[in-house]
């Protein structure tokens, strides 16, 4: 799989379009540091475009893995109630986790005036480096999306597609046009066609 | 005596819900003779994907009969003039297609044909070119056609708004009159400027042709019927294409087959604005083929279409 196509997927996750696919494919690949370091940078970029505060090194996922991985062994192990005390105990880890990263973020918006004259400039100026990754994605991807339906024209059809399609367009309409309709709309779908 | 209004409501809730559907239905009745009814002239938009025009029309009705002349009012002077729904002349450059232009009669707008396939309902009122219009919508029960939305004039019942819809609502063409007047076109109005050529009955300069081939499709979508089937010869390449058109009442679609000649052909698929064009290859006992449907349908219904293409005349089917 290509970069471009993972970081064009990320995006659309993060801008919560992505489709079941790309959510799939995203997660897929979030065990590599480097789409989670591409991740966090796209979540900079975004919050200083929504002019929100944000903690750049906050990675509450992270956590809750670390938790799930070091209560894995005896919640197996042991059986009958011990079983259902290592589920909890599972949960419990998890919620700490999650209220320990709430926490550390409602403290920050405690002192949220003077952090975001802090930290904000901070990220500014990684993610302004790094910023073309994002703006030349959103060009990038306009681009793939045309291939042979852009904006109605055709396009990348050589030859044959090229003479026929657009006289077999203008066919269509003037059948459409002349045979025996009332309404002046199919006329005016094919004199649209002549115009091109 | 509590019961009285409160059964009055209710019988009130019985009558307005029928009432309510029969009044989308009469809207629609209207809209089928307001055509034939009603003199008027007046401009109108169009506008797709990438096009918008400005046309005049000039519509007159006289001891039943139907005279109209349309013009494009921005870039190239294109005209029509009609007569009882046959076209008398066109400008040159829309007349380079199909030989018999005039061979298929006006149709009549069939409510009962159009309610077994769209869903119609009043949406409620508007104003369209400075006039109090009823808002219709025709929602199709399947999804093998687009949905129209129609802004019916109260006075006359003339369609002053029209607009195409996909499935996720978007549009994808209006049709918009900017101004009306119901006042009856003198005859100089009527007349064609030089440049509209007169259509002929039979078009000689693309000569019919009789062929061995017939061709029937293994599926349509329900609704749609064949309305006329043409061959001609290709000026360019020599071969024979036949044409044909089907149409479900509001919508219509026509199939181009043509054989290959053993030029290698990709598939390919247009869209432009409401209008899509799907080029589908086919084997056929006499060579290979390609089958091309352009029409207003969604992209999906034009692919089965041109897949379900077969040589051969279909037992089922009556008309040739």
């Amino acid at each position: 799989m290509s970069r471009e196509a993972l970081q064009e997927s990320l995006s659309a996750v993060m801008d919560n379009e992505a489709d079941e696919l790309e959510l799939r494919r995203v997660l897929n690949a979030f065990d590599d540091t480097q789409t989670r370091d591409t991740w966090s940078r796209y979540q900079v970029a975004r919050a200083v475009m929504h002019k929100d505060l944000l903690i750049p090194r906050l990675d509450i996922a992270s956590a809750v893995s670390a938790a799930l991985a070091e209560e894995q062994v005896p919640a197996k192990v042991v059986r009958g109630p011990w079983r259902s005390i290592g589920r909890l105990a599972v949960a419990a880890s998890v919620t700490v986790a999650v209220l320990a990263g709430v926490r550390l973020y409602n403290q920050d918006d405690i002192v949220g005036a003077q952090l975001a004259q802090q930290a904000a400039p901070q990220s500014l100026s990684a993610p302004m480096a790094k910023g073309p990754a994002v703006l030349a994605n959103y060009s990038e991807s306009s681009d793939q999306a045309t291939g042979p339906m852009a904006n109605g024209v055709l396009q990348g059809q050589p030859g044959w597609h090229d003479q026929r399609l657009p006289g077999y367009l203008r066919q269509h309409a003037q059948q459409a046009a002349l045979k025996g309709s009332e309404s002046p709309l199919p006329y005016a779908r094919a004199a649209s066609l002549e115009n091109r | 005596m509590r019961v009285l209004p409160l059964l009055s409501l209710l019988l009130c809730g019985w009558f307005v819900v029928p009432a309510h559907a029969d009044d989308a239905q009469d809207w629609l009745k209207r809209l089928g003779q307001a055509e034939q009814q009603h003199s008027y002239q007046g401009t109108f938009v169009y506008e797709r994907n990438g096009s918008f025009s400005t046309h005049s029309i000039w519509h007159r009705v006289q001891d039943g009969k139907v005279r109209e002349r349309l013009m494009q009012l921005d870039g190239a002077a294109q005209e029509v003039i009609r007569a009882d729904g046959r076209t008398e002349c066109v400008t040159g450059k829309m007349v380079s297609g199909p030989g018999d232009v005039s061979a298929v009669s006006a149709r009549q707008l069939d409510t009962q044909k159009l309610n077994d396939w769209y869903a119609v309902t009043k949406r409620g009122d508007s104003r369209v070119a400075g006039r109090p219009v009823a808002v219709i919508s025709l929602t199709p029960r399947d999804q093998h056609r687009y949905g129209f939305e129609l802004y019916l004039d109260r006075e006359t019942g003339l369609p002053l708004k029209s607009l195409l819809l996909n499935d996720k609502g978007q549009l994808l063409e209006r049709f918009q009159f900017t101004s009306l007047e119901t006042t009856t076109p003198d005859d100089s109005e009527l007349k064609p400027t030089g440049l509209c050529r007169p259509v002929a009955t039979a078009d000689t300069a693309a000569p019919v042709v009789t062929t061995a081939h017939a061709w029937h499709s293994d599926w349509l979508p329900p609704g749609f019927e064949q309305i006329s089937s043409t061959v001609r010869r290709d000026p360019r390449t020599k071969s024979e294409v036949t044409s044909l058109l089907y149409d479900d009442g509001l919508t219509r679609f026509s199939v181009f087959l043509e054989p290959l000649q053993g030029t290698a052909v990709p598939d390919a698929r247009v869209q432009l604005g409401p209008t899509v064009a799907v080029s589908r290859h086919l084997t056929t006992p006499q060579g290979d083929m390609i089958a091309t449907v352009v029409g207003e349908i969604p992209l999906g219904t034009a692919e089965r279409i041109a897949l379900s293409m077969r040589v051969g005349k279909d037992e089922s089917q009556t008309k040739p």
